[in-house]
């Protein structure tokens, strides 16, 4: 727990369905949590644990229908981005709450030049003339450290490399200066070099601005790298909230220490990868009690009985098994 | 961009020699005698008929006859027509009769198809969006000569809301009945396909991102969505363009209009090899340029293939 700025959006009990032709199921489940100025919060989980869902849903780019919001609260500095209007919500969101995606060449109008696009931003909400708006947007391609700008500022999104466009994309994202970054796996989509450098410009940039960043990644080696503070998400729900280092290494919840193990190291040279029997539940068909029950090497009859509570086992650190919170508990009586 | 117009013009000299030498064998392969079938039942002076064939060099070989026509096409020398008419001078009068047709008949099927597609595509579902594929089915359904036929009959006989045929009111009156019906049979090809390039579109991540920078849903929709739902339609309205002038034989002859389409009519029923050659090489003409400057408008609309 680094971060001591103010919290900036905190989202609470938040919970998303999906109507589908078998019957709605539920993506997101009670979760919560918070950004403060300054922090990086990574958001941790596999395809289908709900981690996109959550955030496209509190900013309101979720389709909905199919989508829908079943309850809880997404607040930014103290007002609901949930209960507003659209209208409201366009004000915060694109401006004070900015969002980055993963596939830089399908989340970029093809058919725009990438100075028109980030122009639009100044343009839709600065109400700036062309000429300054595409002056602004040379200068902001120049901050995510895109060789020269200027001249590139007339391209179209295909004419740039693959780390070049997430840079782009980037410099829309921050052309606003925004308070909180959204970025949904900024870096899934790109070679590991360019991936820590454009983690690196994320980083560089949050303390250049002090913004609360959320990360979303399936990427433990991301996580480990930049995010000061980690919620892993199975199945919908939050099952550890930690600081990042106290995670990685003393993890609470098996899942994350499933996870952990079946990252490749030094001392598993030669060996095979451990990794986490059976796959993720079918969102139709969530286990009773406890969803990752039947994947969990230490699981016990009582696990299929009630979804375990997300319970404080430290200041700051939280985890929703009850296994091992019983166990944490008695140890520290 | 003058080497794209240049390297699209030379290729389509082989294609064209390929489609008039082609035109003129089908037209050299029909029965009957073109002269005897002008005359009717009368009879006609066995010199006459032999003055009039050479005149035609109707007596040369196949690729004497066709390379005369060729030659005739090429230095703009039309000559006459099997019945005498100055063939210049029909081309004169007949091409504006086409493109008065051809052009009002493509703005009722774009201004239906674009309207109704647009709008099926950004109210799915809604009661427009499924009228219209039910419409389209039903309008696929009816081949187009009922269609001409039925419409001339009830519109033009019964009601009497336009003339039946003939130009003799003018324009727009004369052509409106006709360019409707074809507009009226097209437009649904069109709005469907519109309308599933919009729903793929409305699908895609950019648009997402122009909803995350807090847009609103008409800029959205007009910024984002459509420059790029366009694009297909925009391949679909050229080559429908070009193919308008085939519907123009058909819809020429029913309506009596006095265009090219008709000509050609004529021409093939007389086996008048010159001016069927003519008149597909106008057409191929057309198609060979309506197709450049839709690639050319692509271009413009699509970053991604400049220069290409």
């Amino acid at each position: 727990m680094t971060a001591t700025g103010e919290v900036l959006l905190k989202v609470e009990n938040l919970s998303v369905e999906f109507d589908t032709p078998r019957g709605p199921v539920r993506a997101v489940d009670g979760v919560s949590w918070q950004v403060r100025a300054g922090e990086m919060l990574a958001i941790l989980g596999e395809s289908g644990s709900g981690k996109s869902v959550s955030t496209q849903a509190l900013t309101g780019i979720l389709e909905m229908p199919p989508g829908r919001i079943v309850s809880g609260t997404a607040e930014y500095r103290g007002a609901d981005l949930i209960q507003m209007t659209t209208k409201e919500r366009r004000k915060v969101v694109g401006d004070r709450i900015t969002m980055v995606f993963q596939d830089s060449l399908s989340a970029l109008n093809p058919v725009q030049s990438v100075g028109t696009q980030i122009a639009e931003c100044y343009r839709v909400h600065r109400g700036m003339s062309k000429r300054d708006a595409m002056k602004k947007a040379a200068e902001m391609l120049d901050q995510v450290r895109i060789p020269a700008a200027a001249k590139r500022v007339g391209d179209y999104p295909h004419e740039f490399s693959g780390g070049m466009r997430q840079r782009v994309m980037l410099a829309m994202a921050l052309a606003l200066d925004p308070d909180v970054l959204i970025a949904d796996e900024p870096t899934t989509a790109l070679d590991v070099t360019v991936q820590a450098q454009i983690l690196e410009l994320i980083a560089e940039l949050q303390a250049e601005r002090d913004m609360g960043v959320v990360l979303i990644t399936h990427d433990l080696g991301v996580v480990s790298d930049v995010a000061d503070n980690v919620v892993v998400m199975y199945a919908g729900h939050v099952v550890e909230r930690a600081a990042t280092a106290e995670a990685l290494e003393n993890p609470v919840h098996p899942y994350t220490e499933g996870l952990l193990g079946s990252m490749p190291s030094a001392e598993l040279k030669g060996r095979e990868l451990p990794t986490i029997p059976g796959t993720p539940p079918s969102l139709h068909a969530i286990p009773s009690g406890c969803a990752f029950r039947t994947r969990c090497p230490i699981a016990v009859d009582d696990c299929a009985a009630d979804v375990p509570p997300l319970l404080t086992i430290a200041p700051g650190r939280e985890a929703a098994c009850i296994r091992r919170t019983s166990l944490v508990a008695k140890e520290a009586v | 961009m003058i080497r794209f117009v240049l390297r699209r013009a030379l290729a389509a000299v082989p294609i064209g020699v390929l489609v008039t030498l082609g035109v003129f064998a089908l037209v050299f392969a029909m029965p009957g005698d073109p002269l005897r079938e002008l005359a009717g039942d009368k009879p006609i002076p066995a010199a006459v008929l032999a003055a009039k064939r050479a005149q035609y060099h109707l007596d040369d070989p196949f690729i004497v006859q066709y390379l005369l026509s060729m030659k005739d096409i090429l230095t703009g020398h039309f000559g006459t027509t099997f019945a005498g008419a100055d063939i210049a001078d029909q081309l004169r009068l007949r091409i504006p009769v086409t493109l008065k047709l051809t052009l009002l008949a493509n703005a009722v099927q774009w201004t239906l198809g674009l309207f109704f597609g647009i709008y099926a595509g950004f109210k799915r579902n809604g009661w427009v969006d499924r009228s219209l594929l039910l419409a389209t089915l039903v309008l696929l359904a009816v081949p187009g000569l009922v269609a001409y036929f039925a419409a001339q009959y009830l519109f033009g006989v019964e009601l009497k809301w336009f003339p039946v045929s003939g130009v003799l009111e003018g324009f727009p009156h004369a052509y409106l009945l006709p360019a409707l019906v074809i507009g009226v049979l097209g437009f649904a090809g069109l709005a469907r396909l519109l309308r599933t390039s919009i729903v793929e579109t409305v699908n895609a991540d950019f648009v997402k991102t122009a909803r995350a920078k807090g847009l609103g849903e008409q800029r959205v929709l007009w910024r984002h969505i459509l420059p790029n739902a366009l694009l297909p339609v925009v391949t679909f309205i050229g080559l429908d363009l070009a193919g308008m002038f085939g519907g123009a034989i058909i819809t020429e002859s029913i309506f009596n209009l006095p265009g090219l389409g008709q000509f050609m009519f004529q021409a093939i029923k007389l086996k008048e090899g010159g001016v069927v050659v003519l008149l597909s090489t106008l057409a191929f003409i057309s198609f060979i340029l309506i197709n450049l400057l839709i690639d050319l408008l692509y271009g413009v609309l699509d970053p991604r293939v400049r220069n290409v």
